[in-house]
């Protein structure tokens, strides 16, 4: 029963934020200076139509009360009508659930990539002396401060250019996707795994840790029952972030790696002004993000079953 | 008097045996020429640097990259030979009437379009009326066949196009792809269906469209080469061409190095002089119509004045920077005219730099004042020059040779600031006149791009908004002579008049020609006989093939 | 933190003062100054950090650009951090009511992309610096927002916490001997990772060509520059990069020396 109700309050919480997304979206766009139709259609430099205009203001109710326009708007979004991509001429949910499986199969294993790094990187630096953990973090800072189109360009001169090894575009097979998720991981990875260290070095000598010792607990044990529970806790509580910042990142490496998906569909929606698309996937965006968002706090509940119990939301 | 006739067509006949089709560009393949006999088979990749195409058919919008891609996949009526002729192609004859108002062309019999339709004169009248349907939405197709004002079917393979007045280029205008002939039957579906799938007579066809990942062409095997060669089979040799979009420079440069693609365009410089060492052939061929330059606005303070627009001219070095920046891939131009038009005129007097006079000039001109900056004044008003730059229309060197621009135009007293826009915003800034210098490529075959450019009339926006006339030249007497040299059929009077008129343009200083609009390909070296271009510079692939 | 690594950090500190305030005592050229027949030369005695496309000075270049990359940096950062401390701790110590409300808020924030909502903003103002640092502030709010309120709670749950109440310290001493010293670690931690990040989100912006405008010698713009050339002039890119990257790092290094010496 408590399981139904937490649910229950998700997915209000979750129709909430879709609603104020939705409803910021629909606010900007009628503030863009100059005529709504023309912003939804590109701006003034697309040198839209007047039937292409008129159009637009029939689809979008621009001619009804600013009122009615909002109630239609958030009509169409519930029986999920996104609108039609005025650069594509498509629908914009037809056009997301092809470009959504590249990039979520790009994020997620570069989300697995970098938590392994992460966690690696911490556990061994935890555990080693004064200089390896100078070193780790030396490696971690440059790791969270390299820009992803600088390190895609290196990796491809790297392993395509000079080593000949793998693919610099995407090819649709699985060595097409392996420096693209690099790309994406190692400056994720350089993130977490400063922020588990942290965690983790402050954890293993604290003094519940201290006192774990003292009754007898093994090194590993410590690691594993405080240490670790301690330094995933803020490193997970990062995981919605970290798939924003994946999405973020998947425009700058689909760019490079010419790559089809959600983030080269935005930044190509952003650049025409093709408002429709970016009301999509930014309503899209969202939404994965709380699903990401459900999952971690099922996983945070196991981890840390006090922490949960003191604020469920 | 019938300008062009059929005798031209076998000239152009006697060109196929050897390599050149219509234009063609300077090759320097590090592999040398075609090794052998030509091998079918094989699908060759290649890599945009450009923004994928809205739409394939070039007829609605007509951009370059439309032109690139349809080059494939539709022909045209007419084209250019390698000396720059126009002659026919899918047309048989053509001929001008003596008042020149009546142009007769016939289409070449036995060609069929992909959908099986066949080429007849109604194709003609179709494609012209669907190029001036607004429904179309076509910019550089509906300005080229602007003056065409009814097309009168004679029998199946003859049309009459009755002008509004004479018009010398049109058959220069009916060379261009933006103007290709496609099925008339698939003209009438739906703008976005025919923008998907355009049905041409070339040979290659659209096979499908995975948007934002590749267009995928294949090999038309009925395909029939509309004049005669020596070729046992008139299929293309290559399966298909995958063509594909890489905009990240560098990463085109890596794909094609390690072999996943076979041919990229908008190569860098640096890459260009890099690829000799790396076995890469590298195919330049410039594009017809406007050279690459900078419009000075001459309809608003401070280049309203001769005196300042040849003072920031002095003070720059385009030189030191094309040289520093291109490595010997783009020769300076001196010219309003791409090199590969005959009727380019080119004044070097004009544009060598000189800081010194560059100061006296604006000294002359009143803008003596200097204030905290060392920014010029005079009247209180700043001498400040804005410059909108579309990202998406030049290549960092390019953006780079602006900075230098900047850098040494504040040494003699100028405040430029460069904005870099997109190209939407940038196209608004431009429509609301907030700009006093501009980079506006304009790809056009003929003198005649030379109204287009700088007539006062096209000063005017169009329906779409867009203006050509960047400059803002305003001259009666450049008007009326751009008129009598497109209506005139004495071709000694044509080449006079535009000479005449691009010297009022250079000596204005409106214009400070940069080089040509550049357009390098790259190709590994599997690739071979590459160096065939259509009358607008666009490579084709009819008669290449893959070394495997 | 030992006695040299101190004494390291202060003259970082030092350095980058000088460089941000008066660049001309380090670098008397400038940093705008083109000379096209010296361009793409390798760093040498005369030219440290090579030259550019341009044959403008990098070394030049970067130290000149420390003031506008700092700038980036730490008004991003004081942005969102400003709205996260106000946020995280009204939503730790608050009603909760106010706790719900502000996490739904957050969460707004949240679920829009870093670069999503730079390029939103950028869409209404334009290109430029000042949107890239509206944009990465409020993006990057909602993260240091939930890891603030985050760690308060944890921190208040935890069994640390617990022990010292059952040691019978007081309310007072509980938030000074150990919410503060731990909340301060974890977010100087945060804002030092953030100004890097914040420079870094700018420089994407730069790629994108929707940063700061040339010719300012930004550091992210720098490297966007620089990255055309970069299989043949590595120095383009090196030299700004790595001072992004010295930066990020001295930062954190700082905080650590700062979060250690209190506890």
């Amino acid at each position: 029963m408590r399981m139904a109700s937490w649910l229950a309050r998700r997915v209000g919480a979750a129709a909430f934020l879709l609603w104020v997304v939705a409803t910021v979206i629909f606010i900007a766009i009628r503030m863009i200076p100059g005529d709504p139709a023309e912003a939804i259609m590109g701006g003034p430099g697309s040198q839209a139509s007047a039937e292409a205009l008129e159009t637009a203001r029939e689809q979008y109710h621009l001619n009804e009360p600013i009122l009615v326009q909002y109630v239609l708007y958030l009509g169409q979004l519930i029986t999920g009508d996104l609108g039609t991509s005025y650069a594509q001429q498509r629908p914009v949910a037809q056009i997301m659930a092809e470009m959504l499986p590249a990039t979520l199969q790009l994020t997620l294993i570069s989300l697995a990539i970098a938590w392994l790094i992460a966690f690696l990187m911490a556990a061994i630096a935890a555990r080693s002396s004064r200089l390896g953990q100078a070193m780790g973090t030396v490696i971690e800072v440059v790791a969270a401060a390299v820009p992803h189109f600088w390190l895609g360009a290196m990796l491809i001169i790297i392993f395509s250019t000079w080593l000949g090894w793998l693919p610099a575009v995407d090819t649709g097979t699985v060595q097409g996707i392996i420096l693209p998720a690099l790309t994406l991981a190692i400056p994720l990875a350089g993130f977490l795994a400063q922020l588990m260290r942290d965690s983790l070095v402050t954890a293993m000598s604290s003094p519940f840790a201290l006192a774990a010792r003292a009754r007898g607990a093994s090194e590993g044990q410590v690691f594993f029952r405080h240490g670790f529970r301690h330094a995933a806790l803020p490193a997970l509580n990062l995981t919605g972030w970290a798939v924003a910042t994946s999405i973020s990142g998947a425009v700058v490496v689909e760019e490079v790696f010419a790559r089809p998906g959600l983030g080269r569909s935005l930044l190509g929606a952003v650049l025409s002004r093709d408002m429709p698309m970016v009301t999509g996937i930014a309503l899209f965006s969202a939404l994965i993000y709380m699903v990401v968002m459900l999952l971690v706090e099922a996983v945070e509940a196991i981890i840390n079953p006090a922490a949960a119990r003191g604020h469920d939301v | 008097m019938p300008k062009l006739s059929s005798h031209l067509k076998i000239l152009a006949t006697a060109v196929i045996g050897g390599l050149a089709l219509a234009g063609c560009g300077n090759t320097d393949s590090a592999d040398g020429e075609a090794t052998g006999e030509p091998q079918s088979g094989g699908t060759l990749t290649y890599a945009s640097g450009d923004a994928e195409p809205d739409c394939l058919d070039p007829h609605y919008g007509g951009n370059y990259p439309q032109g690139l891609i349809a080059t494939q996949y539709l022909e045209t009526l007419f084209t250019k030979d390698e000396d720059g002729e126009t002659i026919p192609w899918l047309a048989d004859t053509s001929e001008v009437s003596d008042d020149g108002l009546t142009h007769t062309i016939s289409v070449t019999d036995g060609i069929t379009f992909h959908d099986g339709t066949p080429l007849t004169s109604e194709a003609i009248k179709a494609n012209i009326e669907h190029l001036q349907d607004p429904e179309t939405a076509s910019s550089t197709g509906f300005l080229a066949v602007e003056k065409v004002e009814e097309i009168e079917i004679v029998d199946e393979l003859t049309a009459d196009l009755h002008l509004s007045a004479p018009d010398n280029a049109l058959e220069e205008s009916l060379s261009m792809h933006w103007t290709a002939i496609q099925s008339p039957e698939a003209l009438d579906r739906d703008v976005q269906e025919n923008c998907a799938d355009p049905v041409g007579t070339g040979p290659f066809m659209v096979d499908s469209w995975e948007r934002e990942q590749q267009i995928n062409l294949v090999r038309n095997d009925d395909y029939v080469l509309p004049v005669e060669s020596d070729r046992e089979n008139a299929q293309a040799y290559l399966e298909g061409i995958t063509w594909r979009m890489i905009p990240e420079a560098a990463t085109r440069y890596a794909a094609l190095q390690s072999g996943e693609v076979d041919v990229i365009d908008n190569a860098q410089p640096d890459t260009i002089q890099s690829a000799e060492d790396a076995n890469i052939g590298h195919l330049d061929a410039p594009r017809p119509g406007a050279s690459n330059r900078l419009e000075l606005n001459s309809s608003q303070a401070p280049f309203d004045d001769a005196a300042v627009r040849e003072a920031f001219m002095r003070s720059v070095d385009v030189d030191g920077g094309i040289e520093a920046l291109y490595f010997d891939t783009a020769p300076r131009s001196h010219s309003l005219l791409s090199s590969v038009e005959p009727l380019g005129y080119s004044d070097d007097s004009l544009f060598s730099q000189d800081v010194e006079q560059a100061n006296e000039l604006l000294d002359e001109a009143g803008w003596t004042e200097r204030d905290d900056d060392d920014v010029r004044m005079k009247d209180g008003e700043r001498l400040e020059i804005v410059m909108p730059v579309s990202t998406n229309q030049s290549v960092p060197a390019e953006q780079s040779l602006f900075e230098q621009f900047q850098a040494q135009a504040s040494e003699v007293g100028f405040d430029m600031q460069i904005n870099l826009l997109d190209l939407s915003s940038w196209y608004a800034e431009l429509s609301e006149h907030n700009y006093d210098l501009v980079s506006a490529p304009y790809t056009k075959v003929g003198p005649s791009v030379l109204r287009i450019l700088y007539h006062s009339d096209s000063i005017e926006p169009a329906p779409s908004g867009y203006f050509a006339n960047n400059a803002q030249v305003d001259i009666p007497e450049l008007d009326e002579t751009l008129v009598q040299a497109e209506e005139t059929t004495d071709e000694d009077e044509r080449a006079e008049l535009y000479e005449q008129a691009q010297q009022t343009v250079l000596e204005g200083y409106y214009v400070l020609p940069l080089y040509d609009q550049q357009n390098h390909f790259l190709y590994s070296a599997e690739v071979q006989n590459m160096g065939e271009t259509s009358a607008i510079a666009a490579p084709e692939y009819y008669n290449v093939w893959l070394d495997q | 933190m030992s006695r040299t690594a101190r004494i390291f950090a202060g003259l970082f500190v030092g350095l980058i003062f000088i460089a941000a305030l008066f660049p001309s005592l380090l670098a008397p050229g400038d940093p705008l100054a083109v000379n096209p027949s010296e361009a793409f030369q390798t760093p040498s005695l005369q030219h440290p950090f090579g030259t550019d496309e341009s044959g403008r000075d990098v070394y030049t270049r970067v130290v000149h650009g420390t003031a506008d990359s700092l700038t980036i940096g730490l008004a991003a950062t004081a942005l969102g951090m400003g709205i996260a401390i106000l946020l995280g701790v009204m939503t730790a110590f608050g009603p909760r009511w106010i706790d719900s409300m502000i996490l739904r808020l957050l969460e707004v924030l949240y679920a829009i992309p870093a670069l999503l909502m730079a390029l939103l903003i950028i869409a209404f103002t334009g290109p430029g610096t000042t949107p890239a640092i509206i944009a990465v502030g409020l993006s990057t709010a909602p993260g240091y927002s939930r890891l603030i309120r985050t760690h308060l709670r944890t921190l208040v749950n935890s069994e640390m916490f617990d022990a010292a109440t059952v040691l019978g310290h007081s309310r007072w001493h509980k938030i000074r001997n150990h919410l503060i010293p731990n909340t301060l670690s974890t977010l100087l931690a945060l804002i030092t990772l953030g100004i890097g990040q914040a420079v870094i989100w700018a420089s994407a912006l730069s790629f994108l060509g929707l940063g700061t405008p040339p010719p300012a010698p930004e550091w992210g713009a720098m490297l966007a520059n620089g990255r055309t050339y970069l299989h043949f002039a590595w120095w383009l890119t090196v030299f700004p990069g790595a001072a992004i990257v010295t930066i990020a790092a001295g930062a954190t290094l700082l905080g650590r020396t700062a979060t250690r010496s209190r506890i």
